[in-house]
């Protein structure tokens, strides 16, 4: 019987072959020309039988999709970009476009094949969140607006016709209904501190015209805009001398927000369009028909104004499969056979919100969207939604942080609406500085 | 002829490749974050990256977050560090006695610690909820409120529960080190002391405490670095909210690093939780090491 020994030429081809697998990790893009795509895993599996049906329609273009776990995948994809060896397509958040251009993963699409068609076709708010100093990054995937959601019965209940269209009707609603016995606090936000954005506290900012950044990111909260310093003290009155917003807002983030609307526990929130569907779902909430959809409350009650998301498919700007890349990107985001054929799937499927605005006057869409919200009011909040500019800045996660704390400094009474104002003012001047 | 290898030689041949994966996997790391720490370097501007010294560090001496979140670990340190010794010196002398179901009992003790904090933090998240929280409906029975309270929406509230949460979670460790601690006692010491008519407390105070001051300063340096280290429960209990009422070093030392990407300021960050360590436990062993050494 012989035994294997390790000589030392054996150990010497082990050591090179480290480096070589080392290298085996460098560089974007396969050298077999497959088009390397990568998402957060919402429906993985559908995003799956999507890109099969994109392949077997196109057998010249291989498709590789990597999903990744949605709370990591900022920080994975920017990793994967670092080590230079990022996907040649993927999904980007509007709050990431900023950085992931000035860092130079992307590219933009200016000029290629489908993309003026796709712009010409959608909604102001998408097609601006998707726009970078001038310059197209991305395609939709899609996108939501934040309205105000009620349950039209704990407001019959206490006798209320129509839902608020100002601030102070919506206090005094509220009030209404705790004096009926209904609610102690019948308004929640989903105000816990969280990497995401507080889309409640910029869907009240948009909703009465108010805008916190000027064109060039200047801050305009402190004095130029008035609608921030009114609303700062319509919030702090609402939850410190009429108490109707509810204390456990702090604790809520949105999917537990959306167990108690849908359990009954309160009459309003500002939440997405998209939530309607699962609230009135019967087979998951009890208060399934009873939530409705209205626009966002505004100082002045004749305003109408809110914020949208989008979320779009990007192409990595040091791509070796860009034509390929660009062929599946609209097959994704933009048309096929003259439809939004992705967007659609995705809309009849899960019910994902769309930025084509024909989509909104298509008959099998609103009559897929009349089962859970009113089509009307669906597409009048897609109409007057904002994307926020403060996206752009390189700073805007640390501003967005500081907007979510001081949020929940005022909603305690630790802070003045005044002083929210300044301090937010301040810390966006000092974090323009820091990133110059 | 072959040449011999000397013992020491040999040593150093056999613990190489031991040493080479702590190098490259321990030391280098470590010694790569603190490179790091000496430059402006956010990956969301990398155009922009460069070095710049000791200015990360200095730049914190003015930076009221930072501060703010020192106080705020202080804090919880002394809360959560005081609580755990008390509590685990407490449990480690009942368990230390013989009972019927000591065992079981011993094992229980043990399940805290068996869970990793981020499920710590939904365990107690869901406890003290506001709508649905079992504290909230034990309290309600008992009594106690009249009405669900959102415990983490106050800013006393949110760090007592979450110091308590982080309690929870770390105390088995102290229970185990001071119940190991306890069975090295010779009964003898306790007979003697009981010839000489000491009371229950007398013996605590001049046989217990003092045999078991080694472990305790192996559960404070421990407990101590624990707790200024403290992030996953923190972060899903409260998010280091309300305002900034729990947001600790080590909270915004994550956020800084994995939000922002600002590696080049979160490296610096996480080099001040170190030498904060390092102090805290090189005074721990100066009060208490020399103390807790003795003859037998």
């Amino acid at each position: 019987m012989t035994r294997h020994q390790i000589t030392r030429r054996t150990l010497l081809s082990a050591a090179a072959a480290v480096p070589l697998l080392a290298a085996c990790g460098r560089g974007g893009g396969s050298s077999d020309g497959t088009v390397r795509f990568e998402g957060w895993d919402y429906e993985s599996q559908l995003v799956q039988q999507n890109l099969d049906g994109f392949m077997a329609k196109n057998p010249d273009v291989k498709v590789a999709y990597t999903p990744i776990t949605s709370a990591q995948y900022v920080r994975k994809v920017v990793a994967e970009f670092t080590g230079k060896n990022g996907p040649d397509a993927l999904y980007v958040y509007d709050d990431s476009l900023a950085t992931w251009v000035e860092s130079g993963y992307l590219q933009p699409l200016d000029g290629l094949p489908g993309v003026d068609e796709v712009y010409n076709g959608i909604y102001a708010a998408n097609a601006q969140a998707m726009t970078y100093k001038d310059k197209r990054y991305g395609l939709p995937y899609y996108t939501d607006s934040t309205g105000l959601i009620y349950n039209a019965a704990i407001l019959e209940r206490a006798g209320i016709k129509a839902p608020p269209k100002s601030l102070d009707e919506l206090e005094a609603q509220s009030i209404t209904i705790r004096a009926a016995g209904l609610i102690q606090y019948p308004i929640a936000f989903a105000a816990q501190l969280q990497d995401t954005w507080a889309s409640w506290l910029w869907a009240l900012m948009y909703g009465s015209g108010g805008s916190m950044f000027a064109d060039d990111l200047t801050p305009t909260l402190a004095g130029a805009d008035p609608v921030p310093l009114a609303v700062y003290e319509w919030i702090h009155k609402a939850a410190t001398v009429s108490k109707i917003i509810d204390p456990a807002s702090l604790q809520l983030t949105p999917v537990p927000l959306d167990n108690a609307m849908m359990a009954g526990q309160y009459a309003f929130n500002l939440g997405s369009r998209y939530a309607l569907r699962v609230y009135n779902d019967p087979a998951k909430s009890k208060a399934a028909g009873a939530m409705k959809l209205a626009q966002v409350p505004s100082l002045d009650g004749a305003v109408h104004g809110t914020v949208a998301n989008t979320r779009m498919y990007g192409l990595a700007a040091e791509t070796q499969v860009k034509d390929k890349a660009m062929v599946l990107l609209n097959f994704l985001g933009g048309h096929t056979d003259g439809q939004p054929q992705t967007a659609r799937f995705w809309f009849l499927q899960r019910g994902l919100g769309f930025t084509f605005k024909d989509m909104a006057k298509d008959k099998e869409i609103t009559d897929a969207l009349a089962k859970w919200v009113d089509p009307a009011t669906y597409a009048a909040l897609a109409d007057v939604a904002k994307a926020r500019n403060i996206v752009q800045a390189p700073w805007y996660a640390e501003f967005e942080a500081a907007l979510q704390k001081t949020s929940q400094q005022i909603l305690t009474d630790q802070i003045t609406p005044q002083a929210t104002t300044t301090t937010l003012a301040d810390t966006a001047t000092t974090l323009k500085k820091k990133y110059s | 002829m072959q040449r011999q290898w000397s013992d020491t030689s040999r040593a150093y041949a056999m613990n190489a490749p031991a040493m080479a994966a702590i190098l490259l996997l321990v030391a280098y790391p470590i010694g790569y974050s603190f490179w790091v720490s000496l430059h402006r370097d956010n990956l969301a501007q990398p155009a922009l990256r460069r070095f710049i010294g000791l200015d990360n560090y200095l730049g914190l001496l003015s930076d009221p977050a930072f501060l703010t979140s020192l106080g705020v670990s202080a804090l919880f340190v002394l809360l959560v560090v005081g609580v755990t010794v008390v509590l685990g010196l407490a449990l480690a002398l009942v368990l230390n006695e013989t009972f019927l179901g000591r065992g079981v009992l011993r094992s229980l003790v043990l399940l805290p610690w068996a869970m990793p904090g981020v499920v710590n933090g939904l365990m107690w998240r869901t406890v003290f909820d506001a709508k649905t929280g079992a504290l909230n409906g034990v309290l309600l029975q008992l009594g106690l409120i009249d009405s669900y309270q959102a415990f983490l929406a106050s800013t006393t509230g949110a760090f007592v529960f979450t110091a308590m949460a982080q309690v929870w979670n770390t105390l088995p460790f102290a229970v185990i080190l001071l119940l190991a601690g306890l069975t090295t006692i010779p009964n003898e010491l306790y007979d003697a002391a009981t010839v000489d008519r000491a009371g229950l407390l007398q013996r605590f105070r001049e046989v217990t405490l003092p045999w078991l001051l080694h472990p305790l300063l192996i559960v404070l340096i421990l407990e101590t670095m624990n707790a200024f280290r403290a992030f996953d429960t923190i972060y899903v209990l409260t998010g280091g909210g309300p305002g900034d009422a729990t947001a600790t070093v080590a909270l915004l030392t994550v956020q800084r690093v994995l939000t922002y990407t600002d590696v080049g300021l979160g490296s610096a960050y996480a080099w001040v939780i170190t030498l904060i360590t390092l102090v805290v436990s090189i005074a721990y062993v100066g009060l208490l090491y020399r103390r807790g050494s003795f003859e037998v």
